[in-house]
Order: C-alpha cells, then sequence, then structure tokens
C-alpha cells in the first residue's frame, strides 16, 4: 500500500472527529481535535491496526499565547498521523489512552512531568524521571521555566524511600540498583519474590536524566548537534543521524549520495560495535564470561575501524549538518573489508555458540516468550519485536537517506524467546556487514558537505531512524531562528520495557537480569519512567532511616 | 617483644600493606548519570585488548570491598545522594577516580536542570582522566598514576568538597 492511500484511510478514520487536516509533508497528516474525541479517534486507529502510537510530543506555544499543544505520533509504514489537540495553558486536561495502547503510559507521564499536561484516569502517579526532591507544579520544558523554581523541596530526598524486607510469609523484596554488579547503568528495581519466584516488578528511572530537551533550546543549531550525540555513548551516531535528517529537511538541504553513504556505513559499523557489546553483557548476565570476553575482544576490532574512519572510539561525529566530515579513501575501504572478513567469521562462531551451546540455551530458550500479538499490544520495536516476528524497522519500512539506494532486508525471528532476541541480533550483523561491502564496492562520487544556512526556517518536522536497539524517533520544530523551538526525542528502549516488567512476573528471580539484557536497555537513552506491575497486593514500605534501624536492631540481639 | 612498638616491625607491616594495596586494587563502578560511552570504555579496558587485570584491578560489584570508586557523568540530583552513600559506604583507604569531561566539569550537559555539577563537588577525587570519553589507555594510565602515586607517596590530598556540607569520612 502507497502512502496515498494510507493516509486518505486514516483520514476517513478520523473523519467522525476531524476539525481541521493538513499535509505539511508528503508522508505526514496532520488532524486537529478536541480533545473529548481523543479516545474515540484513538480507538478507531487501534482497532482498524491503523500503526502504532510512536511519541506523544507536548508543545507549549509560549506565555503569550496562552496555548498549549499535544501530539499524538502514530506511524504505519512511512506514513504519519498526528493527532493535535490545542489546549488553553489554565485547563490542561487530557483523558488517558493507557488502557487502549499500553505503552502510552510512558508517555503520558512525561507529558505531565514536563509540561504539566492532567491526564485523567491514570493509574500511574509515581514520579517519572524528575528527582524526587523536585517541587510539584514546577514543569522544566514549560517556556517560563526557570531553575530558581526547581529548588530542592525540604524535607524529600532522592535517596530516602526504599522498599525492601520480608512483606510477610515467604515474601521479599528484592531491590537492584541504581548500582548493582548486574547493571552498568543507574536504575532502580523492586522485585517482590514468592520463594524463587517473581510476583511484581517495579522500576525507577530518572538517575541518568540530565534535561537534554530543554538544554537545546538554549543552545544553537551546531551546538546541538554534539550535544544530542550525547544523549547515549553506545549509539550517538544514529542521535546525531536523526537530528541532521530532520534539520536538513527544514532547511530544504540535499545531502550528497556520498554522504549518505557513509552516514549508513558508519550506522552499520555502530550497529556491529553495539550488538557484539550486548552479546558480551547478555553472555555476562547468563554467567558465560568466556564468551564476553571473546565478543568484547572481537569487538575491539570494530572500533579500531570506527576510529580509522572518524578519529574517535566513542562519540564519532561523523556527522555535521549538511553531510559528513570523514572520507573513505582506498585505505579506510581495505581496512574496512579485512575487518569484515574477521568480523563475519566470528559472528558466525557465536551465532552457532547461542544457538547450540546447551548451559546458554538453558537460560535463553523459552525464556520471555512474546507473541507477536503481545508484541504488537506491547508497542515493541527493534530486535525485541523482530524476534516476535513483528516487522519494525524503520530502515525497511521508510527508508531514508542511503537505505534507499543499499537497501536491507529486515531479519525475523518466530519465537519470541530471549534466544530468538540473540539470534535475530547476530544475523542482523550479517545483514550489516553485507550491506557495508555493497557501500564500499559501490560508493557514490560527490562532495562530503554542502552549505546549511545558519538560521533554519520556521517549520515542524519528524525524522525517523532505526538505532540499534529499534525506532528512534526525533520531532524537530523550528521558529526561524539559530536556536530550535522544540526538540522532542523519543528512544526504543522506553518502548521494551514493557517486555521485562510484564514478563518478569512469574518467573524465577535469577532469569530476571536476563530478561533485562534480552531487550538490550539503554538507560542513558530512555531515562524518564517508573512502573508498577503489581499481581500480589502485599506490600510494604520502609524509609531508609527505618530500615537502618531495623538493621542496628537486628545485629543488637 | 611487642611488635606493635619496634619500628622496625612497624615499618615491615607497612610496607607489606602497601605492597598488598598496590598489587590487588578493587574497583567498583557508579555511573551518576553519563551518556555510557565512559562507562563502555571502562568495561574495554577489563577485556582482553587491555586488560587491567594484570595490573591485580578487578571490579568489584558491592562498595564495601573496593579501594577506588569509578565515577562517570555529571552528578544529577536522583543520584547526588546515592554517589555519596556508595562512596560513604567503602572502607578506608578509599580513593576516587573521576573518569571523562563529564565527570571533571559538567561537560556538555553543564547548565542542565537536572545536573548539579562536577563529581569532586560531592566527593573527594583523587585522580581526573579527561575525554570525552577518554580512550582506554588514558584510563589505564590514571589507575596506573593513582597506583604509583600511592606506592612513591607523591598522591596529591583530595580536597573535600565545600558543597556536602558535611566532611565524608
Amino acid at each position: 500500500m502507497n502512502i496515498e492511500t494510507t493516509l486518505q484511510q486514516a483520514e476517513g478514520l478520523l473523519a467522525p472527529w476531524n476539525k481541521e487536516a493538513t499535509h505539511p509533508e508528503s508522508n505526514r497528516l496532520d488532524v486537529v481535535i478536541a480533545s473529548g474525541s481523543l479516545r474515540h479517534a484513538v480507538t478507531a486507529l487501534h482497532n482498524a491496526h491503523w500503526g502504532y502510537l510512536s511519541a506523544i510530543t507536548g508543545l507549549d506555544l509560549g506565555a503569550d499565547a496562552g496555548q498549549m499543544e499535544a501530539l499524538y505520533h502514530f506511524c504505519f509504514g512511512a506514513a504519519l498521523t498526528t493527532l493535535r489537540i490545542r489546549l488553553p495553558r489554565t485547563a490542561l486536561a487530557l483523558p488517558t489512552i493507557e488502557d487502549i495502547i499500553p505503552p502510552a503510559t510512558f508517555f503520558e507521564r512525561e507529558l505531565h512531568e514536563m509540561l504539566g499536561f492532567k491526564i485523567a484516569g491514570t493509574k500511574s502517579n509515581d514520579r517519572l524521571f524528575i528527582p524526587d526532591d523536585w517541587p510539584d507544579e514546577v514543569f522544566p520544558l514549560r517556556a517560563d521555566f526557570s531553575i530558581e523554581q526547581a529548588k530542592p523541596v525540604e524535607g524529600r530526598q532522592t535517596d530516602e524511600v526504599l522498599e525492601a524486607g520480608v512483606v510477610g510469609g515467604n515474601k521479599f523484596v528484592v531491590p537492584i540498583g541504581p548500582q548493582h554488579p548486574a547493571l552498568k547503568e543507574p536504575g532502580h528495581f523492586e522485585f517482590s519474590v514468592d520463594g524463587e519466584i517473581v510476583t511484581a516488578a517495579r522500576m525507577r528511572l530518572g538517575y541518568a536524566h540530565r534535561g537534554i530537551e530543554k538544554a537545546a533550546e538554549g543552545r544553537n543549531w551546531i551546538q546541538n548537534l554534539y550535544l544530542f550525540e550525547r544523549i547515549c555513548g553506545i549509539c550517538s551516531h544514529t542521535h546525531s543521524l536523526a537530528y541532521c535528517l530532520g534539520v536538513e529537511k527544514l532547511a530544504h538541504v540535499e545531502v550528497s549520495t556520498r554522504a549518505q553513504a557513509i552516514r549508513e556505513l558508519v550506522a552499520g559499523l555502530e550497529r556491529i560495535h553495539s550488538h557484539l557489546l550486548w552479546l558480551g553483557v547478555a553472555a555476562h548476565e547468563a554467567g558465560f564470561d568466556t564468551l564476553f570476553m571473546y565478543s568484547w575482544r572481537d569487538r575491539e576490532t570494530v572500533m579500531n575501524l570506527l576510529e580509522q574512519l572518524t578519529g574517535n572510539r566513542v562519540n564519532y561525529s561523523a556527522n555535521v549538518l549538511g553531510g559528513v566530515k570523514c572520507d573513505i579513501g582506498l585505505e579506510q575501504a581495505t581496512a574496512i573489508k579485512e575487518g569484515l572478513n574477521f568480523l563475519e567469521t566470528r559472528i558466525r562462531h557465536y551465532l552457532e555458540v547461542v544457538t547450540t551451546d546447551t548451559m546458554f540455551l538453558n537460560r535463553t530458550r523459552g525464556i520471555g516468550t512474546i507473541s507477536y500479538t503481545e508484541a504488537e499490544e506491547f508497542g515493541l520495536l527493534g530486535p525485541t519485536a523482530r524476534a516476535s516476528g513483528l516487522v519494525r524497522d524503520v530502515r525497511v519500512e521508510a527508508p531514508y537517506g542511503a537505505y534507499k539506494q543499499f537497501p536491507i532486508s529486515a531479519v525475523t525471528e518466530t519465537n519470541g524467546d530471549l534466544e530468538a532476541r540473540c539470534a535475530v541480533r547476530l544475523n542482523e550483523l550479517l545483514v550489516s556487514c553485507f550491506a557495508i561491502r555493497a557501500i564500499i564496492d559501490n560508493l557514490p562520487q560527490g562532495p562530503l558537505t554542502v552549505k546549511m544556512p545558519r538560521k533554519i526556517p520556521a517549520g515542524e518536522t519528524i525524522s525517523r531512524v532505526e538505532a540499534p536497539r529499534g525506532e528512534l524517533f526525533y520531532y524537530i520544530k523550528s521558529n526561524g531562528t539559530e536556536h530550535p523551538a522544540r526538540i522532542h526525542v523519543r528512544t526504543p528502549s522506553l518502548c521494551n520495557w514493557v517486555s521485562v516488567l510484564e514478563k518478569a512476573v512469574g518467573r524465577q528471580l535469577a532469569d530476571v537480569p536476563m530478561l533485562i539484557a534480552g531487550m538490550d536497555p539503554c538507560f542513558s537513552c530512555n531515562d524518564r519512567m517508573i512502573t508498577t506491575v503489581d499481581r500480589s497486593g502485599s506490600r510494604q514500605t520502609l524509609s531508609w532511616t527505618q530500615l537502618r534501624e531495623r538493621g542496628i536492631e537486628y545485629y543488637r540481639k | 617483644m611487642n611488635i606493635k612498638n619496634d619500628p622496625l616491625w612497624v615499618n615491615v607491616i607497612k610496607q607489606i600493606r602497601l605492597w598488598a594495596r598496590l598489587n590487588s586494587v578493587w574497583a567498583v563502578h557508579f555511573n551518576s548519570g553519563s551518556c555510557n560511552g565512559c562507562d563502555i570504555e571502562i568495561l574495554a579496558t577489563l577485556t582482553p585488548r587491555y586488560d587491567v587485570e594484570r595490573f591485580g584491578i578487578k571490579l568489584e560489584g558491592s562498595p564495601r570491598h573496593a579501594d577506588v570508586l569509578i565515577v562517570t557523568g555529571p552528578v544529577t540530583r536522583q543520584a547526588r545522594e546515592r554517589l555519596l552513600r556508595t562512596y560513604e559506604q567503602m572502607p578506608e583507604p578509599k580513593f576516587v577516580i573521576s573518569v571523562g569531561s563529564c565527570s571533571i566539569s559538567g561537560g556538555v550537559f553543564n547548565g542542565c536542570y537536572n545536573v548539579g555539577g562536577s563529581t569532586d563537588e560531592v566527593i573527594p577525587v583523587d585522580v581526573y582522566i579527561p575525554g570525552c570519553p577518554p580512550r582506554p589507555e588514558a584510563i589505564v594510565d590514571g589507575i596506573i598514576q593513582l597506583l604509583s602515586g600511592l606506592r612513591d607517596g607523591t598522591l596529591r590530598k583530595a580536597e573535600i568538597p565545600q558543597t556536602t556540607g558535611q566532611v565524608p569520612a
């Protein structure tokens, strides 16, 4: 189905509530609706299986305008439908849609905490990603926010409340993190266990929340390139790529095919580095440290290639607005080909290991199985979704940049368990190797960069890129100045957490680290939420002070 | 003979302690809001290419068994208390290595509303390793500088931060 008919279909579905429809770009449909009809409109799209909810963006139109906007973005292949709801700043009430689309709960929490929208009927009211000592009615992404308003509230501590201890009988709460040997990044989990079986899972992130979206509004377009690259050190290239593609679209600048091909090549190398890193970490969680050491040893090969190409091992800054900064000569091409030869043999070997090694299979086969329907319902993205047979890959569904010229094929598995996720990721690397070779052999000629204006014309755009972990979503709005008006980032890990929290309940506690590793979480990317899945009901909250007293008393006896 | 009062024995025991300390450094890693770039480079130093285990360095999970705290990232508001607590849980003598530009000055995130600033505003830092992120070689070099400073007694005394209000033990 082509984009036009898909959009027409969406327009037809939304017709009863449509107040005003526009086509800002050829693949986009903007529909203005009233907040009262939001649930009807979302249900209509959801029941017709029209794509999936990709993100919810909140916009503050300024204190003078007195209005705010909530944008609900639905993606279906390359087509995008945005439901726009305008609300006065004094009455920011929106109905929840988390019962229709479960992952929306994270987007809604974000909307509430960053901009102060009141979500009526939502079940989760815990802090999402702003600190615990943050004052209640202060919203950092509002236009009139100043840091003076955000003074810590007296009597609230960021590290005070800790749920732990015996809940009764065999029930126990196991707190994990934010500093924990199994976690390389900070996140806090509480798993209630009955004996060995997990009965409830809860998590609190926000330890790595830095406030990048707000900072971006105060920096110019070029400075922001380096800021967004540092959202995540593992997938830094895809972040800067999504940003560059969006800004270039706004500025109506066409990047040369050579630069686009080099961008895809670096993205391919980055995917290899990211997935090999993940394989090592997953093996480490399974207690298979030999595989961890081997995969990290081989990963150094691709790190060398990235360094040779861009000058840095991590945060390569290969992208600049209007092109790339690095070229590929004969020397680099030979080195990359040699590196790929070595890596391909190693990847094939790892593929054999993860699908035949009995010990490893005991930790992966049949564990955390997610069916196709569940994957669709949870709104999973990237390799986690593809392991369940759900094709969610922007490179295939909506090819951008050089992916039109050097297409790749989507790798899928059907089992949906941890083994399938291992296989999907490793097979994906072979596809990436193939694509990189094709690019080197047929590298188009052309300039590396084209001139970009310093001021970007007013407008808004959406840029979607496939990161190693799934679809990365950027909403970029310019008001014609040297600074962006608003940039909203939705990272893939945010959508994939549901797979861990839902699947941990009912499993053994020992499977939890593997489940967490199975989705390849990136805390620094998605650090913005909290959620609770509780099927037992009983729970006791102890403050840190109480717990300390309890401990002292225990040792006195 | 009382070993505790005999200057010869006191010196011998001191030397043995130092020898043990220099050859079995256990490190605990704390990410206080980093982008992950430094963290993967720290992990890379533990893996075969760089292999810091040849210096007796081992990554330890619990701060209660660790000698060295490796901190990455700008200190976010939510992570600040936990960083202080992790530091307090470590037994004496303890040393802190601050890895990466963000950890040293806030880096690219300086001025963000949720970022408190550098690590040395919260806990005393002994060694700084700059870079965004620093190369594994730089991290290995930083650790070696800490160890050689300890061996020669030339390690600069870490400044106790003023902003914490209390002097960490």
